[in-house]
């Protein structure tokens, strides 16, 4: 497993800390359009995935992980379905001991 | 003619108080009252009706007492006596050195017709002061009013209507009123609960004691016990559901380790005590009173203290089985019926002893009619999942006359007949949505378990665990064989075929049952952990005969190792007991599953969550 540049866990809120750091987060995906794809953060800010997406069929629920490029948006480099049932408040949990207390286990 | 004392007997007694033995005696015939066990020997009263004097039976006839052939209120022909003197009081005793039995007990009290009905109280009182004043008959004060008021009840029952009689003469105390330091009460009560007659055995000799639960009208309870002879009078004598006037008992403290009803106090009640049937109380006191469990709600009541009634149409009566009880090796019946209620759930009832044979009989007769049964007093275990057991103390009534076995019945014509219905215990596993919550009460993990030897010791102790499977043993016994109706291990039978202890039948085929260890996991450690057949199946995803045919399959795709080693490495959440066994005098811990669900990560990270926060806050 490739440690060398690890991905942050982050919501909208959190975007912001990291821009042009490699980040993860999971987007529930609203509709590609011409930028990419519109999604909503798991603390429901309105995110946009820059990128070729995958050639598969996007599911609700996708992972994106990438470079941030603004607050408001990533540069996608890997795409994985995480289906269409997803519990956005554990994900966001998740993120907000990644990044506090915990921050020390994760980056 | 009825027999009876011989007119003025203690008279001639009195009057001949060293009798030659030689000589004939003319005819003496007395009544036995106040029977009693005094040191050694037996004492009563002898009395002709008129007169009486104490008498004793020297040691070499209490036999005949014990035997039941000298009864209290019974008449006997003396035929050889001393009458002797107490030197500091001025009193004489009868001394019988032979007697033979004339009659056992007689209903009441002989007394001689000399007064007249018409006449009060007064003039009675005034006939026993006159008789305590004749030779050896001492009245205490206590002694005096109760037997006044047994002496007026006698006669006035020979003139006046039972009911009004009843009410008037006698003064009923409430139950809730008693007190062991007032002895002078009568009670009137319904006999809620009856229990069997047991034989026992300690330090002071042998004996039998059996108890009643007695209910009076304002719904106080209280229990009553009778030891040896008083058990054996009033056994028989005390019949469910019927009323009694009680008095002459005596009341103590109650054991709160044995105590089954809600009072302070329990009752003792010994040969003097008076039990006396009311008739025509049908409406007096309300029958016994239930309070009904649905049967989807007896989860938590499994392997509790605590008892429970329950109501539902009979689905299923199982033939008699003859089980051996461990502790005496006797052989006790048992009957296991199917009961729905309109929670659409169905759980098996075990009817032990009395209850398996005569009602058991009933139910199986009637069993084409769907009866509505009421049980009281039931114990839950966890046998199979959830098993309700009749005690002793239970009750079934049959089809009561009660409103939810109204609203049963009705139920049942209209919807209940035709729907299919679940057991319980397989609802117990919770896969469903409300079952699943339990999978996060008392949730632990594995190191807990086993760190801790002593789980378990005196009753089974619960948890939820989530585990990965890491080791299935494919050489191991995986199954046993099973019959078809009980599910019951069966052995090879008569010729062919497999012969089922439970059920006394042979059958053709039999099932194969699961029953397993598997090794699991966890963060903190690994244990082992006993499956039987319903969570095996959910955990390998198919039944024990099919797994079976794999194995015994020839080819390269060992369908058999495939099953197992997909099983392996799969998260599940477990629902154990922890027991502990004794096995060549270790103690070992005994982890048996009793309900598998997939694990929801969802609430699984809100669970973890959860923790976190915990952890973080301390």
């Amino acid at each position: 497993m490739d440690t060398s540049n690890p991905a942050v866990f982050v919501n909208g809120g959190l975007l912001r800390m990291y821009v042009g750091r490699r980040v993860r987060a999971v987007i529930q995906a609203i509709q590609p359009d011409a930028a990419g794809v519109a999604g909503k953060s798991t603390d429901d800010h309105q995110l946009v995935v820059k990128g070729s997406p995958p050639p598969f069929r996007l599911t609700n629920f996708v992972e994106v992980i990438g470079i941030a490029d603004t607050d408001r948006s990533i540069r996608a480099e890997m795409w994985t379905n995480f289906g269409d049932t997803f519990d956005t408040q554990n994900y966001n949990q998740l993120c907000q001991l990644a990044n506090g207390e915990f921050k020390h286990l994760f980056v | 003619m009825a027999p009876t004392v011989t007119p003025d007997a203690i008279s001639t007694i009195l009057s001949n108080p060293s009798p030659d033995s030689s000589s004939d005696l003319p005819q003496i015939v007395v009544q036995v009252l106040d029977l009693k066990l005094t040191g050694n020997r037996y004492m009563f009263n002898a009395s002709d009706g008129k007169m009486s004097v104490r008498a004793i039976l020297p040691s070499n006839l209490s036999s005949e007492v014990i035997s039941g052939n000298i009864q209290n209120k019974g008449l006997i022909r003396i035929m050889d006596y001393a009458l002797n003197e107490i030197p500091t009081k001025s009193e004489k005793y009868l001394i019988v050195t032979k007697c033979e039995v004339v009659s056992p007990a007689l209903e009441m009290e002989i007394k001689a017709e000399v007064k007249s009905e018409a006449e009060g109280a007064e003039s009675k009182q005034q006939q026993y002061e006159n008789k305590s004043e004749g030779p050896g008959f001492v009245f205490k004060t206590k002694q005096d009013m109760v037997a006044k008021s047994a002496a007026q009840i006698v006669h006035e029952q020979r003139n006046m209507a039972p009911a009004a009689r009843m009410a008037m003469t006698r003064r009923v105390h409430p139950l809730v009123s008693l007190n062991p330091y007032q002895g002078n009460w009568t009670i009137k009560v319904r006999v809620t609960s009856k229990g069997n007659m047991r034989t026992y055995k300690n330090a002071r000799g042998e004996g039998c004691v059996f108890n009643v639960e007695l209910t009076d009208e304002d719904g106080t309870q209280i229990q009553a016990t009778m030891f040896n002879d008083a058990a054996k009078k009033f056994y028989e004598r005390f019949q469910l559901g019927k009323v009694y006037y009680i008095s002459k008992g005596t009341l103590r403290v109650a054991n709160k380790q044995f105590k089954t009803v809600q009072n302070d106090y329990e009752m003792n009640l010994n040969e003097n005590s008076e039990v006396e049937e009311a008739s025509n109380e049908a409406a007096f006191i309300p029958e016994t009173k239930f309070n009904f469990v649905h049967i989807d709600e007896l989860g938590p009541y499994v392997n509790g203290t605590e008892l429970v009634d329950i109501i539902g149409v009979v689905q299923n009566v199982s033939p008699t089985m003859s089980i051996r009880r461990k502790s005496n090796n006797e052989m006790v019946p048992k009957r296991d019926i199917t009961v729905a209620d309109d929670t659409k759930k169905t759980v098996v009832v075990s009817l032990w002893n009395e209850l398996a044979t005569a009602v058991g009989q009933e139910l199986l007769d009637n069993a084409d009619n769907y009866p509505i049964v009421a049980i009281k007093s039931l114990k839950v275990g966890d046998f199979q999942g959830i098993s309700l057991s009749t005690l002793g103390r239970s009750t079934v009534l049959i089809n009561p006359d009660v409103p939810e076995a109204k609203k049963l019945r009705s139920w049942y014509e209209s919807e209940g007949k035709g729907t299919s219905m679940v057991s319980i215990a397989s609802g117990l596993s919770p896969i469903a949505k409300g079952g699943s919550r339990s999978m996060y009460s008392d949730r632990v993990s594995l190191l807990h378990i086993t760190s801790n030897p002593s789980l378990g010791e005196e009753k089974p102790a619960w948890f939820s665990i989530r585990a990965f499977i890491s080791l299935i043993k494919p050489d191991q016994t995986m199954w046993y064989r099973a019959c078809k109706t009980c599910n019951k291990k069966v052995t090879d039978g008569m010729g062919s075929g497999y012969w089922c202890e439970g059920c006394q039948k042979n059958d053709e085929e039999c099932s194969l049952r699961y029953i397993m260890v598997v090794r699991v996991c966890d963060e903190s450690g690994e244990a082992w952990i006993s499956l039987f057949n319903n969570e095996a199946e959910m955990i390998i995803g198919c039944s024990a005969d099919e797994l079976d045919k794999y194995k015994s399959q020839e080819g390269e795709e060992n369908l058999f190792q495939l099953k197992l080693k997909e099983a392996t490495w799969a998260p599940h959440l477990f629902r154990v007991s922890v027991t502990q066994n004794e096995y060549n005098n270790e103690k070992r811990q005994r982890i048996t599953v009793r309900g598998v669900a997939p694990v929801d990560f969802a609430a699984e990270s809100k669970f973890l969550l959860e923790e976190i926060s915990k952890k973080v806050s301390q």
